[in-house]
């Protein structure tokens, strides 16, 4: 702009202010922000909240597995041996020859004297090539000659060692402790480190390399690659928190909308007269957009800081936790800024519909308050069954049905049709409660009717409420179905007081594989008596297993977990008096149901592919025989299923069994191995407890099981109850306050015409509960319509009837809960003269 | 050529059976210098003959021209520019934006229409001593008396050479004697040639205008011929 | 107003001669009240028969001759200072009459009969702002005298409004002859 102009050069197209007026704007903006700050600070929390627990989540959530390059180091490829080799220096050099640098580190395991911990004895180069993120020092210096060492912690006190002590201990060889030392990638990794060439019989030997895009496969069988070790990972946790993020600024710009409504509704009057002072539309909405982002900008930045100073507090225990150093600022800085620039995108776009609707308000009737009466149109329910229909049938095609892979693109888009099916269903069920709501009494008719007309800001809130209930729903709904299937069982692996110790192969399954030898046998029931012992658990339980499964006929599918033998021990173990079997039976079974499905075959022999066995195995590749009946050689088809319901109900614990009575008809005797071992102690286990059972299992290579953290069907529904509760009443209380702070007027003038404060309460709280009421309900409908269609398709029995054990009480306490809660709450609260009634803001 | 003239404006609010009329065949021109006052009691139409004349809405028949350019022809955009530049309108209670200081709000319409900051901020600080507000300047509207409100108000409405002034009640809210300053200060806008008109119920504030119009049912009934000499009040009176 | 009681008041600032007097009353009421130098003195006469106030040379009347109050005159200008004037009375005014009157002649339309006194008294009401606007600024007494003066003619002009308001009301809806509206009109009237 020229200076020496007063004005821009007049024009039909100059003459919009440029920047000077958007600058003035966003001042008068920002002014106002700072003025109102506090009816925008349910819409700021929120989004604090949200972005504060998206920063922490996904910083706990991508720091808490081992870093992905744990063990690697900086280098792209790993390759170990076992025991000393001969062959070592010819590979070694053979590698170096082909990729250059090769760093060798040597361990040899060493066990702590009259305790069944061990250490390695590691030989490592403190400035090799690609071990240093492997290596840190804590005090002193590394070992610098054969005299010298350095130890962990762990060592240390195991020793009773500090720097300059001479120790003996290791091969016999006195060495001098110069330094403390920590592997960052593993705190569990407790070691002595001396220089390269000091440890004489190594028990694995690592080399780390660059290949430098060659296969890894093609150098060797046991080279391995980050991604490899990465790849079984297969929910990046950086999706899940991105993924809930979304869902949660969804829900706090469906709030943010109403919230805005309600703002512009306040600055109506100004904006009527910045209109006519010859602001255009633009400048107007400008200014209403505006809010927006700088209600997203502050609540991001403030929620960003207090993610990271909880992240710092928090770091130290996450550390201990997780056994391996994480940086101060290790954050998943992708994931941050997605969720902070979200934030500003969810509040911005919140902002605009109400900066839309503001302008198409007539000056006249902005200048005096008047907001435009509300559309009276019909809004019709149609838009929104489609979207309930279209969800349903796009979660009806979601299952894997005959295939063996579950369609994600159509999950996906079912669940987020599922999102306008709610939205656009709102008004109108505002619309009918107000019809139904004719002959109620005058606080809950006007509360009702208020909700009707004003649907732009309340049909958004109600649309929150909704959804937050749908996600609890469905969670409930689908845990309970996923949980109630005996054939795809799910839940915690074992009880916290049960530990499964498993015998080399049993984790792999009995079978071909090379058997243990009787006096390896015999090594190993030692250490797990040992084991037993330690704990001070005399309940140790031998496991058997056999090469036999029980498969389903539908699409396939296998068997998920083992079947052990029904050794006379292990049903004692459990109570079972023999008598309680029934001599016929096949199977028993603690799994409710079992008994009950039809197409069951038990498979041995040929057809028998190894079933799934020890921890972290899905279910098995499914190479069963493709129709059924099955041919008789080597299945039965309808094997006799016994339920017992003493059998214990953890996944990996023998809650189905295969009689004696079975293995004896199908002569599978032969073929009956042990696995491992039963513990089970008084009291849960301790994390020390565990913790030396693994070492003492890993010292014989045995390895174990405890229980993991997937939680069982009732904490999860539970859970999810008293999560969409509590979502559902965060937004409505936030709502509602909205409202109320907008109705002040409407209340100031009940209490002239001689409106008690009761009246104020059940005004009040007829709003809470109505919007409480009916988002449950239209929550939970969705929900379920979603639910039905999801499980029609992934229920292995092709029916609904997985929906026959729906957590009703979860229900009920949902969709009565809410709104009692909610009109209970806003009845207390409401009594209370806010202060905006009592001092009219000033314009 | 007159500043301001409405040619047979007619508005009408609702439909069928709720019609309103509100103003109906309203004839009025106002030329620079003018301050012509409109009175009439509440519903005769007066404010909306304002907000009509000042492009804040549309008649529903009839044709408002200002510098001789007709509204109707004129785009949103057009008739926004148009009020930044040469419309400024007075309230009765509810004039000067929250958030910006008295200053600020004086020098809006500028900035709005690309004058740069700075400039604004002169031009409104001028605006504000000429009318002896400079002390209030850097207040903020809830730090205003009434009175000070309504002069900065009166300040925003001529700022940058605008000569056509809106005044819906402009003392509406204020003592006689506030209200009385509030009028002085339209009148002296006037003698710089600026068009003004004042739309009251008050004979005090009409008193002050050059032309007063009787609106009654939304038509123009009657007018005031040019007042005589104020000399000829001071004959001697008859005996008490 | 009661030239008697102004000069009163006028002399009780001190003595003062007759011409000084003139004066004085025509300054203190803004101008607008010219006063002959006879009625000055027949009004000077009449207060001294009264014994409100005397004069120090009872000789001659001369220009020359000077008054005073009396105790008895500050008593009467005090009394008549805090007595409010008789508005008891039913307003005799002119224009209430015409206006009643007008009601009852056939093809008058009365709001007009009323609105051509509204201009009329608009228009007096534009002079005396005209003479303020000019110089009452500086001229406190002007200032009062013209307020006084815009006031009374403001009071009719919302007379007349209301009257309007009044009548409009009365054609919207008109009153059913009956004896209760007939009540009612009688008690409107008396007010």
């Amino acid at each position: 702009m020229s200076t020496t102009l007063e004005r821009p050069p007049t024009g039909a197209l100059s003459g919009n202010g440029g920047a000077p007026a958007r600058r003035a704007m966003l001042r008068w903006a920002w002014r106002l922000f700072r003025r109102e700050w506090r009816q925008q600070l349910l819409i700021v929390a929120l989004v604090v909240v949200a972005v504060g627990a998206t920063v922490l989540g996904a910083t706990v959530a991508t720091n808490t597995p081992p870093p992905a390059n744990a063990g690697f180091g900086t280098a792209q490829d790993l390759a170990t041996f076992q025991g000393p080799n001969p062959k070592l220096p010819a590979q070694t050099a053979a590698l170096r020859h082909r990729f250059g640098r090769v760093e060798v580190i040597e361990d040899e395991v060493m066990t702590v004297p009259g305790s069944i911990d061990t250490y390695d004895l590691r030989a490592q180069d403190p400035h090799g090539p690609f071990g240093q993120p492997m290596l840190a020092l804590v005090a002193g210096h590394y070992p610098t000659g054969p005299g010298q060492v350095a130890v962990t912690d762990g060592v240390a006190s195991d020793f009773r060692l500090k720097i300059g002590d001479l120790w003996h201990k290791p091969g016999g060889t006195p060495r001098r402790v110069v330094g403390i030392v920590e592997n960052p990638q593993s705190l569990l990794d407790e070691f002595a480190l001396v220089v390269p060439g000091q440890v004489k019989a190594p028990t694995q030997v690592t080399l780390l390399f660059d290949a430098g895009g060659v296969s890894a496969a093609s150098i060797g069988p046991n080279v391995e690659t980050p991604s490899m070790v990465a790849s079984s990972n297969s929910l990046n946790p950086e999706t899940i928190v991105l993924a809930l993020d979304t869902l949660g600024m969804l829900l706090i710009g469906l709030v943010a909308v109403g919230g805005f409504t309600v703002l512009a509704q306040r600055r109506l009057r100004s904006i009527g007269m910045v209109g006519a002072l010859g602001a255009t539309d633009k400048h107007i909405r400008l200014v209403v957009r505006a809010n927006g982002v700088v209600a997203g900008v502050v609540g991001t930045l403030v929620g960003a800081a207090l993610g990271l100073v909880v992240w710092l507090a928090y770091r130290p225990r996450i550390e201990s936790s997780a056994h391996h150093v994480i940086g101060a600022f290790a954050l998943p800085w992708v994931v941050v800024a997605v969720a902070m620039v979200l934030a500003v995108v969810a509040t911005s776009l919140a902002a605009a519909r109400p900066a839309h609707t503001v302008t198409r308000i007539p000056i006249v009737a902005a200048l005096s308050g008047r907001p435009a009466p509300p559309k009276q149109v019909h809004r019709s329910a149609l838009p929104g069954l489609v979207f309930l229909v279209v969800a349903f049938f796009l979660l009806s095609y979601s299952g894997s049905g005959s295939s063996a892979k579950p369609r994600t693109p159509e999950l996906v888009l079912g669940l987020v049709a599922l999102i306008p099916a709610v939205i656009l269903l709102s008004p109108f069920c505002l619309t009918t409660l107000a019809r139904l709501g004719r002959r109620a009494p005058i606080s809950v008719r006007l509360a009702l009717r208020d909700l009707a007309r004003y649907r732009a800001r309340s049909g958004s809130a109600l649309a929150a409420v909704s959804l937050g209930v749908l996600i609890a729903v469905i969670i409930a709904v689908v845990a309970a179905a996923r949980y109630g299937n005996v054939l795809d069982y799910a839940g915690p692996n074992l009880a916290a007081n049960q530990v499964v110790i498993y015998t080399p192969n049993g984790g792999q399954g009995p079978g071909p594989g090379t058997a243990p030898s009787s006096s390896q046998l015999r090594s190993m029931t030692k250490a797990a008596d040992g084991i037993a012992a330690s704990l001070g658990s005399p309940d140790i339980v031998q496991l058997e297993s056999t090469s036999a499964s029980l498969n389903h006929d539908a699409s396939g599918r296998n068997w998920s977990g083992p079947i052990y033998v029904a050794t006379p021990s292990l049903l004692a173990a459990f109570g079972i008096r023999v008598s309680q079997i029934d001599p016929t039976a096949d199977i028993l079974t603690m799994r409710p149901g079992l008994a009950g499905t039809s197409k069951m075959q038990l498979v041995y022999g040929k057809y028998f592919n190894g079933p799934t066995f020890g921890p972290g195995n899905g279910p098995g590749p499914g190479s069963g025989p493709r129709s059924f009946p099955c041919p008789k050689a080597s299945c039965l088809a309808n094997p006799v299923i016994q339920t017992l319901s003493a059998l214990p109900s953890g996944t990996s614990a023998p809650n189905t069994v295969i009689t004696e009575h079975a293995i004896k008809e199908f002569h599978l005797r032969d073929s009956v191995s042990l696995s491992g071992w039963l513990i089970q102690t008084r009291g849960p286990l301790t994390a020390s407890q565990i913790y030396n059972t693994r070492q003492a299992a890993a010292a014989s290579g045995m390895g174990i099981e405890t229980k993991n953290s997937q939680p069982s069907s009732s904490e999860i529904i539970n859970w999810a109850t008293v999560f969409g509760i509590i979502l559902a009443l965060g937004i409505l209380a936030m709502i509602v306050g909205l409202l109320r702070s907008e109705t002040a007027g409407d209340l100031r003038t009940l209490t002239a015409t001689g409106a008690s404060s009761s009246t104020r309460r059940a005004l009040t709280a007829a709003t809470a509960g109505a919007l409480g009421l009916v988002g449950a309900v239209l929550g939970t409908v969705a929900g379920y319509v979603g639910v039905i269609g999801y499980i029609r398709s992934n229920s292995l029995n092709g029916g609904i009837s997985a929906l026959g054990n729906v957590p009703v009480e979860n229900l009920l306490i949902i969709i009565l809960g809410i709104p009692l809660i909610a009109a209970a709450g806003a009845w207390l609260f409401a009594g209370r003269e806010p202060p905006a009634m009592a001092r009219q803001p000033l314009e | 050529m007159s500043f301001l003239e409405l040619r047979k404006v007619t508005k009408f609010y609702g439909e069928g059976a709720a019609q309103v009329r509100a103003i109906e065949d309203v004839e009025l021109s106002v030329d620079r210098g003018a301050l012509v006052a409109v009175m009439g009691p509440s519903g005769s139409g007066k404010s909306t003959l304002l907000t009509i004349a000042g492009s804040l809405e549309e008649p529903t028949s009839g044709e408002v021209l200002i510098e001789g350019a007709p509204l109707s022809k004129m785009s949103r955009n057009d008739k926004a520019r148009l009020r930044r530049r040469t419309i400024g309108y007075v309230f009765q209670d509810f004039n000067l934006l929250a958030g910006l200081t008295a200053v600020e709000n004086v020098s809006l319409p500028l900035e709005l229409d690309g004058v740069s900051a700075k400039r604004a901020y002169a031009t409104g600080m001028a605006a504000l001593e000429e009318l002896g507000l400079a002390d209030l300047a850097t207040r903020y509207p809830d730090e205003l008396s009434g009175g000070e409100r309504q002069r900065a108000s009166i300040a925003r409405a001529v700022v940058g050479e605008r000569h056509l002034l809106l005044a819906d009640e402009p003392s509406g809210a204020l003592d006689s004697t506030n209200g009385e300053a509030v009028m002085r200060m339209i009148h002296a806008a006037c003698k710089r040639g600026v068009a003004a008109v004042v739309v009251t119920h008050d004979a005090h504030l009409a008193s002050w205008a050059d032309r007063v119009v009787f609106l009654r049912d939304g038509r123009v009934v009657d007018q005031t011929s040019p007042p005589p000499s104020p000399e000829s009040l001071l004959a001697p009176a008859p005996e008490p | 107003m009661s030239v008697r009681h102004a000069l009163l008041a006028l002399l009780s600032a001190g003595p003062k001669y007759g011409f000084q007097l003139r004066q004085e009353f025509e300054a203190s009421t803004g101008d607008v009240w010219p006063l002959n130098v006879g009625q000055v003195y027949s009004t000077l006469q009449r207060l001294e028969h009264a014994g409100h106030i005397e004069s120090d040379d009872s000789a001659a009347d001369s220009p020359q001759k000077s008054f005073r109050i009396t105790p008895e005159g500050e008593k009467e200008l005090d009394h008549w200072l805090r007595t409010p004037p008789d508005m008891t009375s039913p307003p005799r005014d002119q224009l209430v009459i015409k206006v009643l009157s007008a009601l009852v002649v056939p093809g008058i339309d009365v709001r007009d009969v009323i609105q051509v006194h509204r201009r009329y008294l608009v228009e007096l009401m534009q002079m005396w702002t005209r003479l303020k606007e000019d110089e009452a600024e500086f001229d406190l007494t002007l200032a009062l005298v013209v307020d006084a003066e815009l006031f009374r003619l403001d009071s009719v002009i919302r007379w007349l409004d209301a009257a309007g308001g009044r009548l409009q009301r009365a054609v919207i809806d008109p009153p059913i002859p009956s004896t209760v509206p007939l009540l009612r009109r009688r008690i409107v009237v008396r007010r």
